[in-house]
């Protein structure tokens, strides 16, 4: 039970990571390869404000807020400038290069605020470490349970917004095909721009909720870029549900796999998840439709 | 004319004066100031040592002035090198101090050998690293750190006879499985057995699993050899597991301390040659948070680092000059040295090039929210 609570946790967190990289996905065929590091940036941004004495609510929705315009910034300067360039075969792909870049710039911007060591970030949600909760018999941190009950809840709302909101149907539009998006008179830029920033805001939830479970350090991101990517491709790159459902399998799966064997603990999820990819390349909970756009 | 002619003379031989009375040389650093937090901390605390030590020997109206040059490594052996390099060809220095990994080491000093310059190495700690050198005549491979194989032994007699059932935990870096070998081979020679040996990548963040197996296991001390030390704390309240900790001195940081708190940490064992109930070592400590504040975490890596860097800028003071064959010599011979660590006052020989030998190193315990010497 333990090792099962403790591989959906990680998997939640996994699981948001990969919808931010989902929505930006969705919107413009471009992922944001520091998306870890946005993450990473807001643990460290909760854990300054806290230490400046900001109250626990008031520092995450501080960070949450300017992961946003991190997200912003993000589609400003390294996606957008680079659309003039998206009919040279090289150009096209320049994006991989700018947002690998701004992670670079974050991760070394991090080490020179807080240095390179690693930090503790206390828990925001009980009043001392190690707040246990015992369900059913089995003990685990408080903290867990709400990473946990917070990535269902952000899946909820996604599935809402993408399916149900005016914003989800001009994503959904601008996804199909931005010239009829353009004539139906929906504005293509601030879609994009507004699929960036809830991808920023997702990864700061995200490194909010992290960082109480981990330990802190500037280069923590990219582990967690390949195994949302790896978590995404799993679930299937066009559904919120199965990004969640993909990042608890792969959670537990990495999870079990350090109990049996932790000398290849992180190989066999890796396999395994190789093997899901090549059985069903367009993941295990995406449409069997062809992609049409 | 004439008076401009005078001034010339005049500024010419201030100047051959001056460089004569205050001879400069440069002393090349190469540690691990970037990479894992690991590193990082061991690196800049080793460095903090050696810059306290220059401070000292500077105001002790030294005649030979000395400059760092530090290079970080970014603990990369390929790097490592190429440094080397740089320091032997292009900063010309005839004496080097570093670094953290022991694998950068042991690529780094077949270079310095060579070329006949001096190394102290430090703070890297795999046990063959001066003992692969000594053979040759001169060996220009000298150490100032803790020594695996030491910390080990002392562990493992102490480990054995108080314990029933011992765990190990390891990395799977180079570093982890040395450890891990070493460990196994040493409890086999003290005729027992591990209960139970785990791993973990360098880069995971959760042991629940491993710490799971422990306790299923019953094992009562666990053995950390992991680079992120603070990993095997992390998951013991939800697992509702309190075993005995011991291993790699890394464990004394308080950076360590910090991330698991004073109440986790309380009785964790580590290799120490450190003791901080000596009124030097408080002495140095308190300097050392004076000079450093809030960025000094880790004394005996500073106390050692602060050797080194004794030990290297005496040498050049007693030679004068930039002679690597001769700053070699002085380093070998040197006497009276007033170590902070457990460093003796005449640290090598020719047939010892380690600042510490068995008999220095001893077990630390963390204990109201600092490591003091086991007494049991």
């Amino acid at each position: 039970m333990q090792l099962t609570i403790s591989g959906l946790t990680m998997g939640s967190i996994y699981a948001l990571v990969a919808m931010g990289l989902y929505i930006a996905h969705l919107t413009t065929h471009r992922v944001n390869f520091g998306q870890g590091d946005y993450m990473m940036v807001a643990g460290f941004l909760v854990l300054g404000l806290g230490r400046l004495g900001l109250h626990a609510i008031l520092s995450v929705l501080v960070s949450i807020c300017m992961l946003g315009l991190m997200g912003y910034f993000l589609e400003r300067v390294a996606i957008r400038p680079l659309d003039r360039f998206k009919r040279i075969s090289v150009g096209a792909y320049g994006w991989i290069l700018t947002t690998a870049g701004l992670a670079l710039i974050a991760q070394n911007s991090v080490e020179l605020v807080w240095g390179k060591s690693a930090q503790y970030s206390p828990p925001l949600f009980s009043s001392k470490r190690d707040q246990m909760v015992t369900i059913f018999g089995a003990r685990f941190l408080l903290e867990e349970l709400i990473v946990i009950i917070v990535a269902m809840t952000v899946v909820a709302c996604f599935l809402w917004l993408i399916k149900k909101s005016r914003w989800g149907k001009a994503i959904q539009v601008v996804a199909f095909n931005p010239e009829t998006a353009e004539l139906l008179g929906i504005n293509t830029k601030s879609v994009k721009i507004f699929a960036f920033v809830v991808a920023s805001v997702l990864a700061g939830v995200a490194g909010v909720l992290i960082g109480p479970i981990v330990t802190l350090q500037p280069h923590m991101g990219l582990v967690f870029t390949i195994k949302a990517l790896i978590v995404a491709t799993v679930g299937g790159f066009s559904n919120p549900v199965g990004i969640l459902i993909g990042g608890f399998l792969f959670g537990i799966c990495e999870a079990y796999s350090n109990y049996f064997d932790s000398q290849f603990g992180d190989l066999y999820p890796l396999l395994i998840a190789l093997g899901m990819v090549a059985l069903r390349p367009s993941g295990i909970f995406s449409e069997r439709s062809d992609d049409v756009r | 004319m004439n008076m401009l002619k005078r001034y010339l003379t005049f500024a010419a031989c201030s100047m051959v004066i001056s460089s004569a009375s205050f001879a400069q040389v440069k002393v090349g650093v190469i540690q691990g100031l970037s990479g894992p937090p690991a590193i990082v901390d061991f690196g800049e605390s080793y460095l903090q040592g050696i810059r306290l030590a220059l401070k000292d020997h500077e105001a002790s109206g030294a005649k030979v002035k000395i400059e760092l040059q530090v290079y970080d490594d970014e603990a990369n052996p390929q790097r490592a090198v190429a440094l080397a390099q740089r320091l032997i060809q292009s900063d010309k220095v005839p004496v080097a101090i570093g670094t953290v990994s022991s694998g950068n080491v042991l690529a780094m000093a077949p270079v310095f050998q060579k070329a006949n310059i001096p190394l102290v190495a430090g703070p890297s700690i795999a046990t063959q690293i001066t003992a692969q050198f000594i053979g040759e005549k001169p060996s220009f491979i000298f150490r100032c750190s803790m020594v695996e194989k030491f910390q080990i032994d002392g562990m493992l007699d102490w480990g054995v006879k108080k314990f029933k059932r011992i765990g190990l935990i390891h990395s799977t870096t180079g570093y982890g499985n040395f450890a891990a070998k070493e460990i196994q081979d040493g409890i086999k020679t003290r005729g027992s057995s591990l209960a139970l040996v785990e791993a973990a990548a360098p880069g995971v963040n959760d042991l629940t699993p491993q710490m799971v197996k422990m306790r299923d296991a019953g094992v009562e001390l666990i053995l950390n050899f992991h680079e992120s030390f603070e990993l095997v704390y992390r998951p013991m309240a939800k697992v509702n597991y309190r075993p005995v900790v011991a291993g790699n001195w890394g464990l004394s940081s308080m950076k360590v301390m910090e991330i698991v708190g004073r109440e986790a940490i309380e009785g964790t064992v580590m290799g120490q040659a450190l003791d901080m109930s000596q009124p030097r070592s408080k002495t140095f400590d308190e300097r050392m948070r004076k000079e450093f504040g809030g960025a000094y975490r880790w004394p005996v890596l500073a106390a050692l680092g602060y050797d080194a860097g004794q030990i290297v800028f005496k040498a050049v003071e007693r030679v004068g000059k930039a002679d690597p064959i001769a700053i070699r010599n002085a380093i070998e011979s040197m006497d009276s040295l007033q170590a902070v660590s457990a460093t003796p006052a005449k640290p090598f020989s020719p047939s010892d090039h380690e600042c510490l030998d068995k008999e220095h190193v001893f077990l630390g315990v963390w204990k109201g929210g600092a490591v003091v010497k086991l007494m049991d």
